[in-house]
């Protein structure tokens, strides 16, 4: 507690804003997994954050794959090099991409560890990431029921001269063919921005 | 039968004819009288008549047979022919067939020799083939032949001729022959000879070794001459040494003394090069100072040449004060004047601004004080009209009130009239209601034409202004004109200027809200293709961890694919066995099955417990039913028995024969 309270009177540094947006991202992919039903419901467990009660998943291995990516995107937001993650949903049959959940990251360049802290506090950026939480479960109401099975994603987009770590490889973008582009809210940490789109594929009715 | 029938007519008509001609002639001699002689004349040519008619009846009757007769002679002739022709084409055609046999046989002779031509055709050709490759054969046989006769023939020349140097030879030999012992005589005294030498040099060899031995002791000698001597040269030189060494020695206190001197020149000298570095230092310092009062000397020489010039260009200056008149003796004045005059120019140019500015507001103002002007014109027509109206309106209420007054007079002399006729007291009430209704509608009207007159008086009021705001629009137009014509001669080249000027503005403007339109469409796009997940790849890479949930759950379904595959082909196998009816082999009832083999044992099991339970119940049925059977038939005396479907035979004990018995259905 002390820690949190020391921290809402220091401000917002760059590492401090590259853990948010990370756990935001850790949890908000989360959501998505349970509330899209890539996994089943009952591999998922509660969890407090953010004022909300969040499910996460259980399954090892999908842990240790989302620590793994959220470990290299807070380095690489520390950096201020990435530009873009993007949660792609495909059906595994046919490999068709059916949803994107795209999160474009603004990264403040004048920022750098040694600059001084900015003023915002935490129960604002909790407050906005909240809404956008809320908002990406809102949007089940809207989005194609996903029929077929489906696995999912995660797309990073970084600068060109980026050294490419290991286990990690370029990929394609992956996008829809025919698709419905629905804008959610964003949140700022006044380091780090952040937009989120959901593109879903536009249903083929006669 | 016709000829006979023939005959008996041609018969019967001769009787006939002749029982005629008997009756006739009884007739003609019974008859002598002349009345029936006519009669009888003609009955005889009748007669005659009629047996004429009958002979020639009876003659062609008989031309009838006889040709009949021939005719039958004929047809039997013709058959006669008809069968020698028919023999004759019997015999014809056993004689083609006859014909025709030998023909082909013939025939297939013909092919067998033709066969057999053409085979001894080949034959020859093969033959002819043979010969003349037997002839070529033959010819090269011939050709080499000829080779090895003509080689033959060469290698007889070259036999003669080597017998001709055999011959040769022979005589060399024989020439040969005798020089050998003529050289063999030679050679024996020559071996005499040589014993001689041979004793000869033995002597001459001892004596070569007494020789050899004498010179070898001189060697040694000589060495040991050599030795010695090197050893005196040796002794020689030690004693130089030693001498030298004395000479030396006794050179050692000098040289300790000039060791000394030495040193002390040495330090001497490390001190002058310690100064002569020193002096060298202050020789390059001074060679630079040089250099450089050299430079400044250039300099200044050029400096003086520099100072004449500007002491030439200052008288210039100078005189041209003097010219000018300006108050000026040093440049600074100059340059204050220059400054000053600079500064006069932009002042002068920011008046000239203000200027332009002032006559483009002034523009403005003109446009709107037009714009003004025009409004106010509309202005004061619609005053004009309205003003217009209103003096039709007054004149109307003018007419409506002399009309009222009219009336009014008229109405007050009827009320005098009627005052004065009738009595006031009576009738002064309605009359006074009258008047006062009379006063009233003429107070309204006055009131009703003093607000009228106040509107009047108010539109007078604004025409009145409106007139003077006009009046000094003029003026200010006349003003603005007066002024325009003023900046206009300034301005005439600059106008020129502004209206290009004002067409580029124009222009820009209408680029600019192209460029502005096209720049929304652009962004527009490229914000939805920012949506859709596009990105510049000049910039940007796309990076996905490799072990990501997807390509896992890809494999994973290609890998069940696989498994089902092999599945479904192993199940496949499975049923074409049991199709085929073999018995299941263990690899595929292991594999085949899906359940645990436990519960395929206890399966089994069961299957071949109730076959065995099934088994004994039909024995036990079947001796049962037997049993049941001859006890009915033991009783009763009588068996029931089913032949086929639906039919049963009854016997009996008791009956007579064994094979009566009862059939029904």
């Amino acid at each position: 507690m002390a820690k949190q309270l020391g921290r809402d009177q220091q401000g917002i540094t760059l590492r401090g804003s590259a853990e948010i947006v990370a756990e935001f991202f850790s949890y908000g992919i989360n959501s998505i997994l349970y509330q899209r039903g890539i996994y089943p419901p009952e591999t998922f467990t509660r969890v407090q954050k953010y004022g909300l009660t969040l499910l996460v998943t259980t399954d090892p291995e999908l842990k240790s794959y989302l620590n793994n990516v959220v470990e290299q995107m807070r380095e690489w937001l520390y950096k201020c090099i990435v530009q873009r993650l993007v949660v792609v949903i495909s059906s595994i049959e046919n490999s068709e991409v059916l949803e994107r959940w795209q999160f474009d990251i603004e990264c403040d360049k004048t920022a750098k560890e040694e600059s001084a802290p900015r003023e915002k506090s935490q129960k604002a950026i909790q407050d906005e990431i909240r809404s956008v939480i809320r908002q990406i479960t809102a949007t089940v109401t809207f989005l194609p029921l996903l029929e077929t099975a489906c696995a999912f994603d995660l797309l990073i987009y970084t600068d060109k001269d980026l050294a490419v770590p290991e286990k990690w490889e370029e990929s394609g973008p992956q996008f829809i063919a025919n698709s419905e582009e629905v804008r959610l809210r964003s949140f700022t940490t006044t380091i780090h921005k952040v937009n989120s789109t959901v593109a879903y594929k536009k249903d083929s009715f006669p | 039968m016709e000829d006979l029938e023939d005959n008996t007519t041609v018969f019967s008509t001769l009787r006939s004819l002749n029982n005629f001609i008997s009756q006739r002639m009884e007739g003609m001699s019974g008859l002598t009288t002349p009345g029936s002689s006519q009669s009888s004349l003609q009955i005889q040519y009748q007669q005659r008549v009629q047996l004429e008619e009958q002979a020639g009846q009876i003659h062609s009757k008989s031309q009838l047979l006889q040709v009949e007769r021939e005719k039958m002679q004929m047809e039997l002739s013709h058959k006669r022919a008809r069968i020698e022709l028919e023999k004759a084409a019997s015999t014809n055609a056993r004689n083609y067939e006859r014909e025709a046999d030998r023909n082909q046989e013939l025939l297939t002779r013909i092919k067998q020799y033709q066969e057999r031509e053409t085979e001894a055709e080949n034959k020859l050709k093969e033959q002819m083939e043979m010969n003349k490759s037997y002839k070529k054969s033959m010819e090269t046989m011939s050709k080499k032949l000829q080779e090895k006769e003509s080689k033959l023939a060469e290698a007889n020349e070259t036999i003669t001729i080597l017998k001709g140097k055999i011959s040769e030879l022979q005589w060399n030999i024989m020439n040969q022959e005798m020089q050998m012992t003529s050289q063999d005589s030679q050679k024996q005294e020559l071996m005499e000879q040589l014993d001689v030498q041979h004793k000869k040099w033995q002597e001459a060899s001892q004596q070569i070794q007494t020789l050899q031995a004498n010179q070898s002791l001189l060697a040694e000698y000589e060495q040991k001459i050599k030795d010695l001597e090197q050893k005196l040269s040796q002794q020689e030189h030690d004693a130089l040494i030693v001498k030298n060494m004395k000479a030396e020695l006794s050179r050692f206190p000098k040289m300790e003394r000039e060791l000394r001197q030495l040193r002390e020149e040495n330090a001497y000298f490390r001190e002058m090069k310690e100064n002569n570095g020193l002096l060298k230092e202050e020789v390059e310092g001074l060679q630079r100072k040089l250099e450089r009062y050299e430079k400044v000397q250039a300099q200044l020489v050029t400096v003086e040449l520099e100072n004449e010039k500007l002491l030439g260009k200052l008288k210039s200056w100078e005189k041209v004060d003097q010219g000018t008149g300006l108050n000026i003796r040093t440049p600074d004045d100059l340059s204050r004047q220059i400054v000053a005059l600079q500064q006069r120019e932009l002042v002068l140019k920011e008046q000239n601004s203000t200027i332009t500015n002032s006559a483009r507001v002034l523009e403005k103002a003109r446009q709107q004080l037009q714009e003004e002007i025009l409004r106010v014109q509309s202005q004061l027509l619609d005053e004009k009209k309205k003003r217009e109206q209103h003096e039709a309106l007054v004149r109307r209420l003018q007419k409506r009130v002399l009309l009222l007054t009219k009336e009014r007079d008229g109405m007050r002399a009827i009320l005098e009239s009627y005052d004065s006729e009738l009595t006031p007291a009576e009738h002064s009430p309605q009359l006074n209601r009258r008047m006062r209704e009379a006063e009233e509608m003429v107070q309204k009207l006055h009131a009703h034409n003093t607000e009228l007159e106040a509107q009047l008086s108010q539109v007078l009021e604004e025409v009145g202004t409106h007139k003077q705001r006009a009046e000094m629009l003029e003026v200010e137009m006349k003003v603005l004109k007066s002024q325009e014509c003023t900046a206009e001669q300034s301005t005439l080249i600059t106008k020129e200027e502004v209206d290009t000027l004002r067409l580029k503005i124009e222009e820009l403007e209408a680029e600019r809200s192209k460029l502005e339109e096209e720049n929304k469409t652009l962004e527009m796009k490229l914000e939805k293709l920012t949506l859709q997940g596009d990105y510049d790849p000049s910039r940007t890479k796309v990076l996905h961890f490799s072990m990501n949930p997807a390509s896992l759950a890809k494999q994973q379904r290609r890998e069940e694919q696989q498994q089902l595959q092999e599945e479904c082909e192993r199940l496949r196998e499975l049923v074409r066995v049991l199709e085929g009816g073999g018995s299941i082999p263990g690899n595929l009832e292991g594999v085949g099955s899906f359940q645990s083999p436990q519960e395929i044992a206890e399966l089994k099991k069961q299957v071949e417990s109730a076959e065995l339970k099934n088994q004994r119940l039909k024995e036990v049925f079947q001796t049962k039913i037997q049993e049941f059977r001859k006890v009915c038939y033991t009783l009763t005396g009588y068996q029931i028995d089913i032949t086929t479907e639906n039919q049963y035979r009854l016997t009996s004990i008791y009956a007579e024969h064994q094979g009566d018995c009862l059939l029904f259905k």
